[in-house]
């Protein structure tokens, strides 16, 4: 019996679903060890029971919580793919300013009528999430380590270390000595310092590690001329749902 | 800057290194070297530093041009081609039967760029990897590299002139040395002098070789001989100077990462997509990361950052040093280079060694005999010729009661003293009582409050409160006696509810004689100890027994055997009162006397307060009676 596999999407920009779709020649190897059973944009079946569920985006309205603990419920594990689903990642940008002030902006007066929106939250506030990958979007080979750890039953691990110890692993010339502040020190690692070697900092959306420096990296940011306020807005675009989580 | 030799390192070659039979030099042209890289290519993987978008880095050479000689010290260590992260142990094969297959034979390879300290990192890591059981995937790395050294300069961050590692003498296959038209090649090794041969082979050895002697100058430096690190590191385990600098750290892990002589590993296994095979691979690890020490159950042996950074330097400087003889930091300054907390190891161990260094300074010649100047706070007549003076100290002293200052006034002299106060830790003043007898006692009684008096002490040993715990405490005071016992029936009552009934026996020459009158009214009309009180001169005021000490002792309602007895007074007043507590059933252990004698220095020195073979200032002057019934001299004959 192989494990039946789905996929399945909230609010976000589909990204990672697109991430794991990219893989299609590794996921080759794996396709015979398992049943992909529902993804949206390949399958149209529904309702099955589900060995594993991966599920992508942020869950914002009543209906999104209704259908999300119908899919927890017929799963065995759920694993949260992706920033949004995993602390709620840019949709929660949106958590300093009332909803129906958003709404009108957005939609008009009329908006309202057609829109029950709330905040952005990420699924570990609805239902026990089994395991994540991070990442906005996702690395495709952490994608491919998850899902090959579940298929033979290992519970996924992911780095217990920062974004830093990758970038000085690939010799990366550190952000901080051009004034540039970077997120790496508290970021967790697994997309092995893939912005800064492009040429751009870390921005947090990995999520930090189990146990973040805080006070002494914020002290660096201080020493950098950062403010209070301009530090947590740093960290804002992609932490703050996991801080509204705590 | 600064700059110091250190004393050289003991040799240890590596298994790698066979010495050439005579040393040979030659002379290369840059072009030479040019054409020995496009040779070794052939049969090599060529590595050496190369700049990369104005970055620094030692990767693989195949164009000669590329290849930079001279560069900064802000390279990646050659650790990476000798003991690889992610380094491929073994594979595995499943299906019905597993089957292991052997990993294949090390890549040949050159590494130009060595810096001295770079290859002193090397020996490093062959002490650590071929001690007990030789690591084998390291060794065969190790055998299969030739390493060919390069001079440098070092920058702001090297202290290698601290550790004796900017120069090497051997360790190297190949040394180019930087002259001014070329270099000079020195060779360490048979293969050095065999690949000069087979890839240079018109090369003639340099008959005399002149090198100007390499001076380098580091900015940073550890200011104390390198030996002095291990102990050192002893005495600080606890410091706290390690939770100073765990507060800083981000715990990202760099300084170990970066490292030329941290070798610490992760081994993991890593399926193939398909899984029917896989591989079990080594990485990096660091002492920094969080799951380093955690163990199954979630314990953590070392689950901070102050834990973790002390003992990255314990392990640097102390543990290994312990078991090679070799520090193993070489001064390379990679790790405060790219530390973003701006941790810095030399001024760790600096702070540290200074720290000791002060603390076991030689004081000045007969700094012992100087006294503190305490200032006179307080004055106070208790009778026509004692007074009570209140002092504060220069800080708070801890001592036992029966103890003594040595009390000075200068161009007068000096004179012990006994403290009247009960000791309190945290309290700068203290009291005595001076008696006006003699020069310096009257000189004191002429001062005035604010006036500056010179201290010494506390000295002495004074009653084992302690052991009178739990039992009856007799006290028995005669005339300025009782000042000594004063301290100590203030340090009872201060705790009174540890202690059983407490008895005071005051003998005094006349009632105008009575020291402390106001304490003892309040003493003896309370409820917390039992009164009573003789004099000689008989008189009618205060209802006192007339006659000497001994008539108090009629009718005492006391249980020697769960009581102590504290006895301060004239020497004579211990001829008739002894006899008197052991006739009541006391015993020798649980009788103590104030011996006061004349004490000069306090120190146990200038013999003045001699009985027989004990000084009285340091062993007493407090002593029970079976430590001093054996001496002649103890009491007045």
């Amino acid at each position: 019996m192989k494990p039946r596999v789905g996929f399945f999407d909230f609010a976000s920009c589909e990204g990672c679903q697109l991430t794991v779709l990219n893989l299609e020649n590794e996921l080759l190897d794996l396709v015979e060890l398992m049943e992909i059973v529902e993804f949206r944009e390949i399958s149209s079946a529904h309702g099955e029971e589900l060995d594993i569920a991966f599920v992508e985006g942020s869950i914002c309205r009543p209906e999104d919580v209704k259908r999300l603990r119908a899919i927890r419920a017929r799963s065995r594990q759920l694993i949260a793919l992706g920033a949004c689903a995993d602390t709620a990642g840019i949709n929660a940008l949106t958590s300093d300013r009332p909803v129906a002030e958003l709404v009108r902006e957005v939609y008009g007066d009329k908006g309202e009528a057609f829109l029950v929106a709330g905040r952005p939250r990420p699924l570990e506030a609805f239902v026990p999430v089994d395991g994540r990958v991070p990442g906005c979007p996702i690395d495709g080979g952490e994608f491919l380590t998850v899902l090959q750890a579940l298929l033979i039953g290992r519970t996924p691990e992911l780095p217990t270390f920062a974004v830093c110890a990758e970038c000085k692993l690939r010799e990366l010339p550190c952000t901080f000595e051009r004034d540039v502040i970077c997120l790496g020190p508290i970021t967790r690692a697994g997309c092995n310092a893939h912005c800064i070697a492009e040429g751009d900092r870390c921005r947090g959306c990995r999520g930090m590690v189990d146990a973040p420096r805080s006070g002494p990296y914020y002290r660096i940011l201080e020493e950098y001329g950062l403010s209070e306020e301009q530090i947590r807005d740093e960290l804002r675009l992609y932490n703050l749902g996991g801080e509204a989580k705590k | 800057m600064e700059t110091r030799a250190a004393t050289p390192l003991r040799s240890r070659p590596g298994p790698a290194e066979t010495p050439a039979g005579t040393l040979a030099w030659y002379r290369l042209s840059r072009s030479d070297i040019d054409r020995l890289v496009r040779s070794l290519n052939s049969a090599y993987e060529v590595v050496g530093a190369r700049c990369r978008n104005g970055r620094y880095t030692l990767d693989r050479i195949t164009d000669p041009a590329e290849l930079a000689l001279e560069f900064p010290p802000r390279v990646h260590s050659p650790k990476k081609f000798l003991f690889p992260n992610w380094e491929k142990l073994f594979r595995f094969r499943l299906g019905g039967k597993i089957m292991l297959e052997a990993e294949k034979a090390a890549m040949p390879r050159v590494i130009f760029g060595m810096h001295p300290c770079d290859l002193h990192a090397v020996r490093i890591l062959d002490d650590c990897l071929f001690e007990g059981e030789a690591d084998s995937a390291y060794r065969a790395k190790r055998q299969a590299t030739v390493l060919i050294g390069v001079d440098c300069e070092p920058d702001d961050y090297c202290f290698c002139t601290s550790l004796g590692t900017d120069r090497i003498d051997s360790g190297f296959d190949l040394f180019l040395h930087r002259v001014d038209d070329g270099y000079l090649a020195r060779v360490g090794t048979l293969r050095g002098q065999q690949l000069l041969r087979r890839h240079l082979p018109e090369l003639q050895p340099v008959d005399d070789p002149h090198l100007a002697p390499a001076s380098k100058a580091c900015r940073r430096s550890i200011r104390f001989p390198v030996e002095s690190l291990a102990p050192v590191l002893g005495e600080v385990y606890d410091h706290p100077v390690w939770k100073k600098i765990g507060d800083r750290c981000i715990g990202c892990g760099s300084c170990n990462l970066l490292c030329p002589t941290c070798y610490c590993f992760n081994v993991q296994d890593r399926l193939d997509l398909n899984l029917k095979g896989g591989e079990r691979v080594r990485t990096w690890d660091s002492c920094q990361f969080d799951q380093f020490t955690r163990v199954s159950g979630g314990s953590d042996f070392r689950p901070d950052q102050t834990d973790r950074q002390r003992h990255r330097f314990f392990r640097k400087y102390k543990y290994l040093w312990e078991k090679h003889q070799r520090t193993a930091c070489v001064g390379c300054g990679r790790c405060s280079r790219e530390c973003l907390a701006g941790i810095d190891n030399t001024d760790v161990l600096n702070s540290l060694f200074t720290e000791q260094a002060t603390a076991e300074l030689t004081p000045a010649p007969g700094v012992e005999y100087q006294p503190q100047m305490a200032e006179l706070v307080h004055v106070e007549e208790l009778t026509e010729r004692e007074k009570l003076f209140r002092l504060r100290l220069p800080k708070a002293v801890d001592f036992r009661p029966g103890a003594f200052l040595q009390v000075s006034v200068f161009g007068v002299g000096e004179a012990p003293l006994t403290i009247a106060s009960a000791p309190d830790p945290e309290n700068r003043e203290i009291e005595l009582v001076v008696r006006a007898k003699g020069n310096l006692t009257r000189a004191l009684h002429r001062l005035s409050v604010g006036a500056a008096i010179g201290v010494r002490g506390p000295f002495g040993n004074g009653f084992p409160v302690d052991e009178f715990v739990g039992r009856d405490v007799l006290l028995v005071a005669g005339g300025i006696g009782l000042v000594t016992l004063r301290s100590l029936l203030l340090t009872i009552l201060a705790r009174r509810q540890d202690f059983g009934r407490v008895m005071l026996l005051y003998g005094s020459r006349s009632v105008d004689a009575f020291l402390f009158r106001d304490d003892l009214k309040r003493w003896h009309l309370g409820e917390e100890l039992d009164c009573r009180f003789a004099v000689q001169e008989f008189n009618a005021r205060w209802g006192v027994t007339g006659g000497d000490i001994t008539h108090l002792f009629r009718d005492l309602d006391i249980v020697p055997a769960r009581a102590v007895a504290a006895v301060s007074g004239p020497a004579v007043m211990y001829r008739n009162v002894n006899p008197l507590l052991f006739g009541l059933g006391f015993s020798p252990d649980s009788v103590y006397l104030n011996l006061e004698r004349h004490m000069k220095c306090g120190l146990g020195k200038c013999g003045r307060c001699q009985i027989n073979d004990i000084t009285v200032c340091q062993c007493g002057p407090i002593f029970p009676y079976s430590r001093i019934r054996h001496l002649r001299e103890a009491i007045e004959r």
